[in-house]
Protein backbone atom coordinates (compact mmCIF):
# COMPACT_ATOMS: atom_id res chain seq x y z
CA UNK A 1 0.00 0.00 0.00
CA UNK A 2 1.09 3.51 -0.79
CA UNK A 3 0.38 6.45 0.85
CA UNK A 4 1.49 10.53 0.69
CA UNK A 5 3.48 11.34 3.74
CA UNK A 6 3.49 15.03 4.62
CA UNK A 7 6.41 15.43 7.17
CA UNK A 8 9.58 15.43 5.27
CA UNK A 9 12.49 13.24 6.03
CA UNK A 10 14.60 16.48 7.55
CA UNK A 11 11.28 17.30 9.55
CA UNK A 12 11.16 13.77 10.90
CA UNK A 13 15.06 14.08 11.93
CA UNK A 14 14.47 17.46 13.92
CA UNK A 15 11.15 16.01 15.57
CA UNK A 16 13.46 12.42 16.52
CA UNK A 17 16.06 15.20 17.52
CA UNK A 18 13.41 17.13 19.95
CA UNK A 19 11.94 14.01 21.51
CA UNK A 20 14.75 11.61 22.22
CA UNK A 21 17.05 14.90 23.37
CA UNK A 22 14.19 15.54 25.92
CA UNK A 23 14.70 11.92 27.06
CA UNK A 24 18.22 11.36 27.12
CA UNK A 25 20.70 14.54 28.25
CA UNK A 26 23.61 12.88 26.84
CA UNK A 27 22.33 13.74 23.54
CA UNK A 28 23.91 16.51 21.52
CA UNK A 29 23.95 17.92 17.82
CA UNK A 30 26.68 19.34 15.93
CA UNK A 31 25.43 21.59 12.77
CA UNK A 32 27.70 22.62 9.45
CA UNK A 33 25.27 25.33 9.03
CA UNK A 34 22.34 23.63 7.64
CA UNK A 35 18.89 22.88 9.28
CA UNK A 36 19.47 25.47 11.65
CA UNK A 37 15.54 26.65 11.96
CA UNK A 38 14.41 23.32 11.83
CA UNK A 39 16.41 22.38 14.95
CA UNK A 40 15.46 25.44 16.99
CA UNK A 41 12.84 23.36 18.91
CA UNK A 42 15.88 21.32 20.14
CA UNK A 43 18.07 23.99 20.63
CA UNK A 44 15.38 25.60 23.19
CA UNK A 45 14.48 22.12 24.83
CA UNK A 46 18.01 21.09 24.93
CA UNK A 47 19.76 23.74 26.16
CA UNK A 48 23.75 23.58 25.98
CA UNK A 49 23.58 20.90 23.59
CA UNK A 50 23.08 22.48 20.11
CA UNK A 51 25.81 23.25 18.48
CA UNK A 52 26.17 25.27 14.97
CA UNK A 53 30.33 25.04 14.49
CA UNK A 54 29.90 26.56 11.05
CA UNK A 55 31.68 25.50 7.95
CA UNK A 56 34.37 23.08 9.28
CA UNK A 57 33.29 19.41 8.82
CA UNK A 58 36.48 17.82 10.37
CA UNK A 59 36.75 19.38 13.11
CA UNK A 60 32.87 18.91 13.96
CA UNK A 61 33.47 15.26 13.72
CA UNK A 62 36.37 15.21 15.54
CA UNK A 63 34.54 17.45 18.50
CA UNK A 64 32.37 14.65 18.19
CA UNK A 65 34.13 12.05 18.80
CA UNK A 66 35.75 14.31 21.92
CA UNK A 67 32.27 14.57 22.90
CA UNK A 68 31.79 10.87 22.34
CA UNK A 69 34.83 10.31 24.70
CA UNK A 70 33.45 12.34 27.33
CA UNK A 71 30.32 10.16 27.74
CA UNK A 72 28.38 11.82 24.84
CA UNK A 73 25.85 10.54 21.58
CA UNK A 74 27.21 13.06 19.64
CA UNK A 75 24.95 13.91 16.41
CA UNK A 76 26.33 15.53 13.43
CA UNK A 77 24.58 16.89 10.70
CA UNK A 78 25.40 18.78 7.40
CA UNK A 79 25.51 17.80 3.49
CA UNK A 80 26.88 14.39 3.05
CA UNK A 81 29.90 14.67 1.11
CA UNK A 82 31.32 17.38 3.60
CA UNK A 83 30.91 14.58 6.25
CA UNK A 84 31.52 11.70 4.79
CA UNK A 85 33.72 12.28 1.60
CA UNK A 86 35.71 15.57 3.40
CA UNK A 87 35.99 14.46 7.15
CA UNK A 88 36.76 10.66 6.16
CA UNK A 89 39.99 10.66 8.00
CA UNK A 90 38.29 12.00 11.22
CA UNK A 91 35.22 8.99 10.94
CA UNK A 92 38.26 6.89 10.48
CA UNK A 93 40.44 7.70 12.96
CA UNK A 94 38.85 9.43 15.78
CA UNK A 95 35.54 7.42 16.13
CA UNK A 96 35.91 4.01 14.14
CA UNK A 97 40.14 3.55 15.25
CA UNK A 98 39.22 4.76 18.77
CA UNK A 99 36.03 2.48 18.82
CA UNK A 100 33.76 5.23 19.90
CA UNK A 101 30.24 5.31 19.02
CA UNK A 102 28.56 8.19 17.03
CA UNK A 103 25.94 9.44 14.84
CA UNK A 104 26.42 11.10 11.39
CA UNK A 105 22.92 12.25 9.82
CA UNK A 106 23.80 13.34 5.74
CA UNK A 107 21.06 15.59 3.64
CA UNK A 108 21.41 15.63 -0.03
CA UNK A 109 21.83 11.76 -0.41
CA UNK A 110 23.22 10.54 -3.71
CA UNK A 111 22.60 13.25 -6.37
CA UNK A 112 19.49 14.55 -4.60
CA UNK A 113 20.96 18.16 -4.52
CA UNK A 114 20.44 17.57 -8.54
CA UNK A 115 21.11 20.83 -9.75
CA UNK A 116 23.84 21.64 -7.43
CA UNK A 117 26.41 19.56 -9.19
CA UNK A 118 29.05 17.13 -8.15
CA UNK A 119 30.24 18.76 -5.26
CA UNK A 120 27.18 18.57 -3.41
CA UNK A 121 26.18 14.82 -4.75
CA UNK A 122 27.62 11.47 -2.45
CA UNK A 123 26.76 8.29 -3.85
CA UNK A 124 30.36 6.71 -3.00
CA UNK A 125 28.83 6.93 1.07
CA UNK A 126 28.09 3.16 1.35
CA UNK A 127 31.53 2.01 -0.38
CA UNK A 128 33.45 4.29 1.64
CA UNK A 129 32.12 3.71 4.95
CA UNK A 130 32.32 -0.33 4.57
CA UNK A 131 35.82 -0.64 4.42
CA UNK A 132 36.17 1.33 7.86
CA UNK A 133 35.20 -1.78 11.60
CA UNK A 134 33.35 -0.04 14.20
CA UNK A 135 30.90 1.44 11.79
CA UNK A 136 27.42 0.99 10.28
CA UNK A 137 25.03 2.24 7.79
CA UNK A 138 21.40 2.92 7.71
CA UNK A 139 19.59 4.65 5.13
CA UNK A 140 15.96 5.35 5.86
CA UNK A 141 13.78 6.21 3.55
CA UNK A 142 10.28 7.61 5.44
CA UNK A 143 10.14 9.14 8.80
CA UNK A 144 8.87 6.11 10.45
CA UNK A 145 12.57 4.22 9.67
CA UNK A 146 14.84 7.05 11.02
CA UNK A 147 12.85 7.79 14.26
CA UNK A 148 12.90 3.97 14.41
CA UNK A 149 16.75 3.12 13.47
CA UNK A 150 18.14 6.24 15.21
CA UNK A 151 16.19 5.31 18.46
CA UNK A 152 17.85 1.80 18.27
CA UNK A 153 21.58 2.77 17.08
CA UNK A 154 22.16 6.03 18.67
CA UNK A 155 23.69 4.54 21.61
CA UNK A 156 25.34 1.42 20.40
CA UNK A 157 28.47 2.73 21.23
CA UNK A 158 29.66 2.34 17.13
CA UNK A 159 29.92 4.89 14.34
CA UNK A 160 26.36 5.11 12.33
CA UNK A 161 25.60 6.32 9.20
CA UNK A 162 22.09 7.54 8.75
CA UNK A 163 21.46 8.35 4.56
CA UNK A 164 18.37 10.89 4.69
CA UNK A 165 17.44 11.11 1.23
CA UNK A 166 14.80 13.95 0.24
CA UNK A 167 12.74 11.50 -1.37
CA UNK A 168 10.50 8.67 0.34
CA UNK A 169 9.31 5.63 -0.87
CA UNK A 170 5.83 5.91 0.30
CA UNK A 171 5.52 2.44 1.65
CA UNK A 172 3.79 2.52 4.85
CA UNK A 173 6.17 0.78 7.26
CA UNK A 174 5.04 0.22 11.03
CA UNK A 175 7.81 1.38 13.40
CA UNK A 176 8.06 -2.53 14.77
CA UNK A 177 9.09 -3.86 12.11
CA UNK A 178 11.86 -1.40 11.61
CA UNK A 179 14.65 -3.46 12.46
CA UNK A 180 18.55 -2.74 12.50
CA UNK A 181 20.30 -4.80 10.40
CA UNK A 182 17.03 -6.34 9.02
CA UNK A 183 15.46 -6.25 5.41
CA UNK A 184 11.76 -6.42 4.89
CA UNK A 185 10.35 -8.52 2.39
CA UNK A 186 7.65 -6.02 1.19
CA UNK A 187 6.24 -8.50 -1.82
CA UNK A 188 6.61 -12.14 -1.84
CA UNK A 189 7.58 -13.75 -5.37
CA UNK A 190 8.82 -16.67 -7.25
CA UNK A 191 10.98 -16.15 -9.90
CA UNK A 192 12.40 -12.65 -9.14
CA UNK A 193 14.17 -11.05 -6.79
CA UNK A 194 14.46 -7.45 -6.45
CA UNK A 195 16.62 -5.72 -3.64
CA UNK A 196 15.83 -1.85 -3.26
CA UNK A 197 16.98 0.61 -1.08
CA UNK A 198 16.56 4.32 -0.37
CA UNK A 199 13.30 5.73 -2.42
CA UNK A 200 13.77 3.46 -5.57
CA UNK A 201 11.54 0.93 -3.24
CA UNK A 202 8.78 2.95 -5.05
CA UNK A 203 9.97 2.15 -8.49
CA UNK A 204 10.57 -1.57 -7.33
CA UNK A 205 7.37 -1.77 -6.26
CA UNK A 206 5.47 -0.24 -9.63
CA UNK A 207 8.04 -2.32 -11.51
CA UNK A 208 7.06 -5.34 -9.86
CA UNK A 209 3.37 -4.84 -10.41
CA UNK A 210 4.10 -3.91 -14.28
CA UNK A 211 6.04 -7.39 -14.43
CA UNK A 212 3.23 -9.26 -13.72
CA UNK A 213 2.25 -9.08 -17.14
CA UNK A 214 4.99 -10.56 -18.57
CA UNK A 215 4.83 -13.33 -16.05
CA UNK A 216 7.08 -12.19 -13.45
CA UNK A 217 6.75 -13.01 -10.23
CA UNK A 218 8.68 -10.36 -7.90
CA UNK A 219 9.81 -10.72 -4.69
CA UNK A 220 10.40 -7.12 -3.59
CA UNK A 221 13.09 -7.20 -0.61
CA UNK A 222 13.97 -3.58 0.84
CA UNK A 223 16.91 -2.94 2.71
CA UNK A 224 17.14 0.00 5.06
CA UNK A 225 20.63 -0.88 6.73
CA UNK A 226 23.36 -1.44 4.60
CA UNK A 227 25.53 -2.74 7.04
CA UNK A 228 25.24 -4.68 8.78
CA UNK A 229 23.27 -6.57 6.32
CA UNK A 230 20.62 -9.07 6.38
CA UNK A 231 22.30 -11.21 3.99
CA UNK A 232 19.45 -14.45 5.29
CA UNK A 233 16.61 -12.56 3.75
CA UNK A 234 18.60 -12.05 0.33
CA UNK A 235 19.90 -15.89 0.42
CA UNK A 236 16.72 -17.09 1.20
CA UNK A 237 14.76 -15.31 -1.41
CA UNK A 238 17.57 -16.05 -4.35
CA UNK A 239 18.00 -19.30 -3.43
CA UNK A 240 14.20 -19.31 -4.12
CA UNK A 241 14.22 -17.05 -7.24
CA UNK A 242 17.53 -17.54 -8.74
CA UNK A 243 17.12 -14.47 -10.06
CA UNK A 244 18.27 -11.08 -8.42
CA UNK A 245 18.21 -7.43 -9.52
CA UNK A 246 19.50 -4.70 -6.85
CA UNK A 247 18.45 -1.33 -7.18
CA UNK A 248 20.22 1.21 -5.50
CA UNK A 249 21.23 5.12 -5.66
CA UNK A 250 24.98 4.61 -5.28
CA UNK A 251 27.76 4.18 -7.26
CA UNK A 252 27.81 0.12 -9.17
CA UNK A 253 31.51 0.35 -7.17
CA UNK A 254 30.83 -1.02 -3.41
CA UNK A 255 27.26 -0.54 -3.39
CA UNK A 256 24.42 -3.01 -2.18
CA UNK A 257 24.60 -4.62 -5.52
CA UNK A 258 28.19 -6.28 -4.80
CA UNK A 259 26.90 -7.24 -1.23
CA UNK A 260 24.09 -9.32 -2.46
CA UNK A 261 26.58 -10.42 -5.15
CA UNK A 262 28.73 -11.63 -2.41
CA UNK A 263 26.23 -12.81 -0.18
CA UNK A 264 24.69 -15.10 -2.87
CA UNK A 265 28.13 -16.98 -4.62
CA UNK A 266 27.28 -19.92 -2.73
CA UNK A 267 24.65 -20.80 -4.50
CA UNK A 268 24.42 -22.22 -7.50
CA UNK A 269 23.07 -21.01 -10.99
CA UNK A 270 22.15 -17.41 -9.99
CA UNK A 271 21.49 -14.73 -12.39
CA UNK A 272 21.97 -11.39 -11.56
CA UNK A 273 21.72 -7.70 -12.40
CA UNK A 274 22.04 -4.14 -11.14
CA UNK A 275 20.91 -0.69 -11.63
CA UNK A 276 23.17 1.77 -10.16
CA UNK A 277 25.05 4.75 -10.94
CA UNK A 278 28.01 3.77 -13.33
CA UNK A 279 31.13 4.78 -12.60
CA UNK A 280 31.04 8.11 -13.84
CA UNK A 281 29.96 11.42 -12.43
CA UNK A 282 26.61 12.59 -12.57
CA UNK A 283 27.63 16.01 -14.39
CA UNK A 284 23.94 16.88 -15.61
CA UNK A 285 21.87 19.59 -14.55
CA UNK A 286 17.90 19.14 -14.12
CA UNK A 287 15.57 17.91 -10.86
CA UNK A 288 16.34 14.69 -9.35
CA UNK A 289 13.68 12.69 -11.33
CA UNK A 290 15.96 13.72 -14.41
CA UNK A 291 18.55 12.55 -12.96
CA UNK A 292 16.93 9.30 -12.55
CA UNK A 293 15.46 9.07 -15.62
CA UNK A 294 18.65 9.80 -17.22
CA UNK A 295 20.28 6.80 -15.13
CA UNK A 296 16.91 4.32 -15.68
CA UNK A 297 16.22 4.52 -12.01
CA UNK A 298 12.90 4.43 -12.82
CA UNK A 299 9.86 1.91 -12.80
CA UNK A 300 10.33 1.65 -16.42
CA UNK A 301 14.38 1.02 -16.44
CA UNK A 302 13.58 -1.79 -13.40
CA UNK A 303 11.25 -3.66 -16.00
CA UNK A 304 13.36 -2.95 -19.14
CA UNK A 305 16.40 -4.34 -17.12
CA UNK A 306 14.51 -7.28 -15.74
CA UNK A 307 13.69 -7.74 -19.35
CA UNK A 308 17.27 -7.26 -21.10
CA UNK A 309 19.08 -9.13 -18.69
CA UNK A 310 16.59 -12.10 -17.29
CA UNK A 311 14.47 -12.46 -20.52
CA UNK A 312 11.77 -14.79 -20.23
CA UNK A 313 10.18 -15.88 -17.05
CA UNK A 314 8.93 -19.18 -18.58
CA UNK A 315 10.38 -22.33 -17.82
CA UNK A 316 13.56 -23.12 -15.49
CA UNK A 317 16.38 -20.53 -14.92
CA UNK A 318 19.13 -20.66 -17.82
CA UNK A 319 22.76 -19.88 -16.07
CA UNK A 320 24.75 -18.33 -18.33
CA UNK A 321 28.65 -17.78 -17.71
CA UNK B 1 66.96 18.97 30.84
CA UNK B 2 65.60 15.34 32.52
CA UNK B 3 69.06 12.92 31.00
CA UNK B 4 67.42 9.99 33.05
CA UNK B 5 64.25 10.13 30.55
CA UNK B 6 65.98 10.72 27.02
CA UNK B 7 68.21 7.56 28.15
CA UNK B 8 65.43 5.93 28.33
CA UNK B 9 63.47 6.85 25.61
CA UNK B 10 67.35 6.03 23.14
CA UNK B 11 67.06 2.38 24.91
CA UNK B 12 63.51 2.29 23.65
CA UNK B 13 64.02 3.62 19.95
CA UNK B 14 67.49 1.30 20.21
CA UNK B 15 65.63 -2.22 21.43
CA UNK B 16 62.92 -1.43 19.33
CA UNK B 17 64.39 -0.22 16.19
CA UNK B 18 61.98 2.46 15.51
CA UNK B 19 60.86 5.44 16.99
CA UNK B 20 61.13 9.10 16.38
CA UNK B 21 63.76 10.49 19.05
CA UNK B 22 64.52 13.91 18.01
CA UNK B 23 61.00 14.90 18.27
CA UNK B 24 60.69 13.16 21.71
CA UNK B 25 63.45 14.66 22.92
CA UNK B 26 62.27 18.23 22.07
CA UNK B 27 58.98 17.11 24.48
CA UNK B 28 60.13 15.37 27.13
CA UNK B 29 60.94 18.11 29.51
CA UNK B 30 57.74 19.44 29.05
CA UNK B 31 55.71 16.36 29.56
CA UNK B 32 58.08 15.71 32.27
CA UNK B 33 56.82 19.11 34.15
CA UNK B 34 53.08 18.51 33.12
CA UNK B 35 53.04 15.31 34.45
CA UNK B 36 54.96 16.30 37.74
CA UNK B 37 53.13 19.45 38.65
CA UNK B 38 50.03 20.40 36.56
CA UNK B 39 47.91 17.08 35.30
CA UNK B 40 45.90 16.16 38.10
CA UNK B 41 46.01 12.31 37.34
CA UNK B 42 45.83 8.77 39.08
CA UNK B 43 48.07 5.67 37.53
CA UNK B 44 45.79 3.25 39.49
CA UNK B 45 42.55 5.02 37.96
CA UNK B 46 43.70 6.39 34.46
CA UNK B 47 39.64 6.84 33.92
CA UNK B 48 39.53 8.56 37.27
CA UNK B 49 36.29 11.28 36.74
CA UNK B 50 38.30 14.14 37.92
CA UNK B 51 41.87 13.35 36.34
CA UNK B 52 43.16 16.10 33.71
CA UNK B 53 43.34 15.41 30.27
CA UNK B 54 46.60 15.30 28.30
CA UNK B 55 46.20 14.73 24.36
CA UNK B 56 49.35 14.03 22.66
CA UNK B 57 48.50 15.09 18.76
CA UNK B 58 51.48 14.65 17.42
CA UNK B 59 51.84 11.54 18.15
CA UNK B 60 55.02 10.77 16.31
CA UNK B 61 56.82 12.34 19.54
CA UNK B 62 55.25 9.07 21.82
CA UNK B 63 58.42 7.71 23.17
CA UNK B 64 58.16 10.36 25.30
CA UNK B 65 54.90 10.35 26.73
CA UNK B 66 55.57 6.60 27.13
CA UNK B 67 58.59 6.90 29.06
CA UNK B 68 56.65 9.69 31.27
CA UNK B 69 53.89 7.41 31.76
CA UNK B 70 55.93 4.60 32.99
CA UNK B 71 57.63 7.24 35.57
CA UNK B 72 54.41 8.20 36.72
CA UNK B 73 53.13 4.40 37.39
CA UNK B 74 51.14 3.71 34.62
CA UNK B 75 53.29 1.43 32.61
CA UNK B 76 55.58 -1.38 34.01
CA UNK B 77 58.98 -1.30 32.79
CA UNK B 78 58.56 -4.60 31.07
CA UNK B 79 56.22 -2.60 28.81
CA UNK B 80 58.39 -0.27 27.42
CA UNK B 81 60.98 -2.99 26.35
CA UNK B 82 57.81 -4.33 24.36
CA UNK B 83 58.05 -1.25 22.22
CA UNK B 84 57.21 -1.75 18.37
CA UNK B 85 57.26 -5.40 19.00
CA UNK B 86 54.92 -8.77 18.65
CA UNK B 87 52.61 -8.58 21.50
CA UNK B 88 53.40 -5.33 23.10
CA UNK B 89 50.52 -2.79 23.70
CA UNK B 90 53.64 0.20 22.56
CA UNK B 91 53.63 1.21 18.90
CA UNK B 92 55.00 3.97 16.91
CA UNK B 93 52.17 5.85 17.65
CA UNK B 94 49.65 5.68 20.74
CA UNK B 95 46.77 4.14 21.09
CA UNK B 96 44.05 4.94 23.13
CA UNK B 97 42.38 1.43 23.34
CA UNK B 98 45.65 -0.26 24.68
CA UNK B 99 47.70 2.20 26.83
CA UNK B 100 46.68 3.32 30.08
CA UNK B 101 46.98 6.81 30.51
CA UNK B 102 46.57 7.45 26.71
CA UNK B 103 43.26 9.49 26.24
CA UNK B 104 43.83 10.00 22.57
CA UNK B 105 45.28 7.23 19.27
CA UNK B 106 47.37 10.01 17.45
CA UNK B 107 49.45 10.03 15.00
CA UNK B 108 47.73 11.74 11.39
CA UNK B 109 48.77 15.17 12.23
CA UNK B 110 45.68 17.83 13.17
CA UNK B 111 43.22 15.44 14.85
CA UNK B 112 44.22 15.73 18.12
CA UNK B 113 42.70 19.75 19.08
CA UNK B 114 39.50 19.10 17.13
CA UNK B 115 38.77 15.88 19.83
CA UNK B 116 40.07 17.92 22.84
CA UNK B 117 38.19 20.83 21.85
CA UNK B 118 34.79 17.90 22.22
CA UNK B 119 36.41 17.09 25.25
CA UNK B 120 36.70 20.41 26.95
CA UNK B 121 33.05 21.39 25.59
CA UNK B 122 31.67 18.07 27.01
CA UNK B 123 33.31 18.29 30.36
CA UNK B 124 32.01 22.18 30.22
CA UNK B 125 28.68 21.24 29.73
CA UNK B 126 28.80 18.82 32.47
CA UNK B 127 30.18 21.66 34.77
CA UNK B 128 33.13 19.88 35.79
CA UNK B 129 36.67 21.62 35.86
CA UNK B 130 38.89 19.17 34.21
CA UNK B 131 41.91 20.96 32.58
CA UNK B 132 42.17 19.47 29.26
CA UNK B 133 46.16 19.72 27.46
CA UNK B 134 46.87 19.21 23.59
CA UNK B 135 50.54 19.25 22.72
CA UNK B 136 50.79 19.72 19.06
CA UNK B 137 53.86 20.12 16.64
CA UNK B 138 54.65 23.59 15.18
CA UNK B 139 54.68 21.48 11.55
CA UNK B 140 51.25 20.24 12.48
CA UNK B 141 50.00 23.50 12.60
CA UNK B 142 50.47 23.73 8.96
CA UNK B 143 47.57 21.36 8.93
CA UNK B 144 43.84 23.46 8.42
CA UNK B 145 42.00 21.54 11.27
CA UNK B 146 44.40 22.92 13.26
CA UNK B 147 43.26 26.37 12.90
CA UNK B 148 39.46 25.10 12.45
CA UNK B 149 39.83 23.89 16.10
CA UNK B 150 41.53 26.85 17.50
CA UNK B 151 38.74 29.31 15.98
CA UNK B 152 35.90 27.25 17.12
CA UNK B 153 37.72 26.79 20.99
CA UNK B 154 38.00 30.26 21.17
CA UNK B 155 34.32 31.12 20.01
CA UNK B 156 33.08 28.43 22.31
CA UNK B 157 35.07 30.36 25.12
CA UNK B 158 36.97 26.75 25.95
CA UNK B 159 39.01 28.42 28.69
CA UNK B 160 40.00 25.06 30.26
CA UNK B 161 41.78 24.46 27.47
CA UNK B 162 45.39 24.92 26.94
CA UNK B 163 47.68 23.73 23.80
CA UNK B 164 51.23 23.88 23.98
CA UNK B 165 52.94 24.02 20.53
CA UNK B 166 56.09 22.12 20.53
CA UNK B 167 57.55 24.80 18.16
CA UNK B 168 61.10 23.09 17.31
CA UNK B 169 61.58 24.24 14.00
CA UNK B 170 60.14 21.66 12.06
CA UNK B 171 57.37 24.12 10.18
CA UNK B 172 60.35 27.19 9.45
CA UNK B 173 62.68 24.91 7.52
CA UNK B 174 59.80 24.09 5.09
CA UNK B 175 57.72 27.72 5.30
CA UNK B 176 59.83 30.25 7.05
CA UNK B 177 57.77 32.91 6.68
CA UNK B 178 55.47 32.20 9.62
CA UNK B 179 54.68 33.65 13.27
CA UNK B 180 53.25 31.63 15.06
CA UNK B 181 52.46 33.20 18.39
CA UNK B 182 50.71 35.98 16.02
CA UNK B 183 48.92 33.18 14.54
CA UNK B 184 47.46 31.84 18.03
CA UNK B 185 46.61 35.36 19.45
CA UNK B 186 45.05 36.33 15.70
CA UNK B 187 42.74 33.26 17.11
CA UNK B 188 41.34 35.17 20.23
CA UNK B 189 44.03 33.01 22.31
CA UNK B 190 45.81 33.81 25.18
CA UNK B 191 49.30 33.23 23.91
CA UNK B 192 52.24 32.77 26.09
CA UNK B 193 56.08 32.39 24.53
CA UNK B 194 58.52 30.61 26.85
CA UNK B 195 61.44 28.44 25.91
CA UNK B 196 60.41 24.39 26.42
CA UNK B 197 63.47 23.37 27.54
CA UNK B 198 63.64 26.03 30.93
CA UNK B 199 62.04 24.24 33.92
CA UNK B 200 62.00 27.74 35.45
CA UNK B 201 59.72 29.55 31.97
CA UNK B 202 57.91 26.27 31.71
CA UNK B 203 56.34 26.69 35.16
CA UNK B 204 55.58 30.23 35.06
CA UNK B 205 54.01 29.67 31.54
CA UNK B 206 51.58 26.92 33.50
CA UNK B 207 50.72 28.99 36.45
CA UNK B 208 49.57 32.15 34.28
CA UNK B 209 46.80 29.77 32.17
CA UNK B 210 43.40 30.47 34.12
CA UNK B 211 41.57 27.54 33.14
CA UNK B 212 38.55 29.11 33.68
CA UNK B 213 35.31 26.85 32.50
CA UNK B 214 34.26 30.04 30.31
CA UNK B 215 37.02 32.36 29.05
CA UNK B 216 40.02 32.66 26.63
CA UNK B 217 41.04 29.11 25.74
CA UNK B 218 45.71 29.52 26.33
CA UNK B 219 48.15 28.23 23.94
CA UNK B 220 52.37 28.30 24.95
CA UNK B 221 54.34 28.66 22.15
CA UNK B 222 57.63 26.67 23.81
CA UNK B 223 60.93 27.27 21.76
CA UNK B 224 62.50 23.98 21.52
CA UNK B 225 65.14 21.94 19.88
CA UNK B 226 64.31 18.99 18.26
CA UNK B 227 66.98 16.09 19.76
CA UNK B 228 67.91 18.39 22.66
CA UNK B 229 70.68 17.30 24.86
CA UNK B 230 72.65 15.55 22.19
CA UNK B 231 74.75 17.93 19.74
CA UNK B 232 74.95 14.66 17.00
CA UNK B 233 70.87 14.88 17.16
CA UNK B 234 70.03 18.42 16.93
CA UNK B 235 68.28 20.05 14.08
CA UNK B 236 66.58 18.67 11.02
CA UNK B 237 68.84 16.27 9.73
CA UNK B 238 69.21 12.60 9.06
CA UNK B 239 67.65 11.79 12.79
CA UNK B 240 64.23 12.39 12.11
CA UNK B 241 63.30 8.72 12.03
CA UNK B 242 67.17 6.96 12.04
CA UNK B 243 67.54 4.48 14.56
CA UNK B 244 71.09 4.69 15.78
CA UNK B 245 73.85 1.78 15.53
CA UNK B 246 75.63 0.15 18.41
CA UNK B 247 78.16 2.91 17.77
CA UNK B 248 75.86 5.56 17.69
CA UNK B 249 73.80 4.07 20.66
CA UNK B 250 77.08 4.21 22.49
CA UNK B 251 77.96 7.74 21.76
CA UNK B 252 74.14 9.30 22.37
CA UNK B 253 74.16 7.62 25.58
CA UNK B 254 78.12 9.03 26.39
CA UNK B 255 76.91 12.62 25.75
CA UNK B 256 73.67 11.85 28.14
CA UNK B 257 76.04 10.69 30.71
Amino acid sequence: MTMAFEKSMRQQFADTMLTVGQEDPRLIVLIGDISHFILQPFARACPGRFYNVGICEPTIVGMAAGLAKVGFYPVVHTIAPFIVERSFEQIKLDFCYQQLGGNLVTVGSAFDYANLGCTHHCYGDFALLKTLPHAQITYPASPVEFDALFRQAYTSGVLTLYRVPAHQHGQAFNAEDILLGKGIRVTEGRNLTIVATGPQLRNAMEAGEELKSHGWQAEVLYIHTIQPLDVELIRASVRKTRRALVVEEHMCNGGLGDDVLRATREIPRVQHASLSIPNTFVTGYGTYQDHCETLGLTREGIVRQVRSAFGSPKGEVVWQR
Amino acid sequence: MNKDLRKKIVQMVYNGRDGHIPSAFSIIDILDMLYESYLAHDPKNPSWSQRDYFILSKGHGCVALYVVLQKYGFLAETELEGFCRKGGILGEHPDYTKVPGVEASTGSLGHGLSFAVGVALGLRIRNMANKVYVLVGDGECHEGTVWEAAHVANNLQLGSLCVIVDRNGSAAQLMPRDDLPAKWRAFGWETIVVDGHSAAELRAAFERVNFELRGTPTAIVANTVKGKGVPMLEGHGIWHHRIPSSEEHKLIMEALS
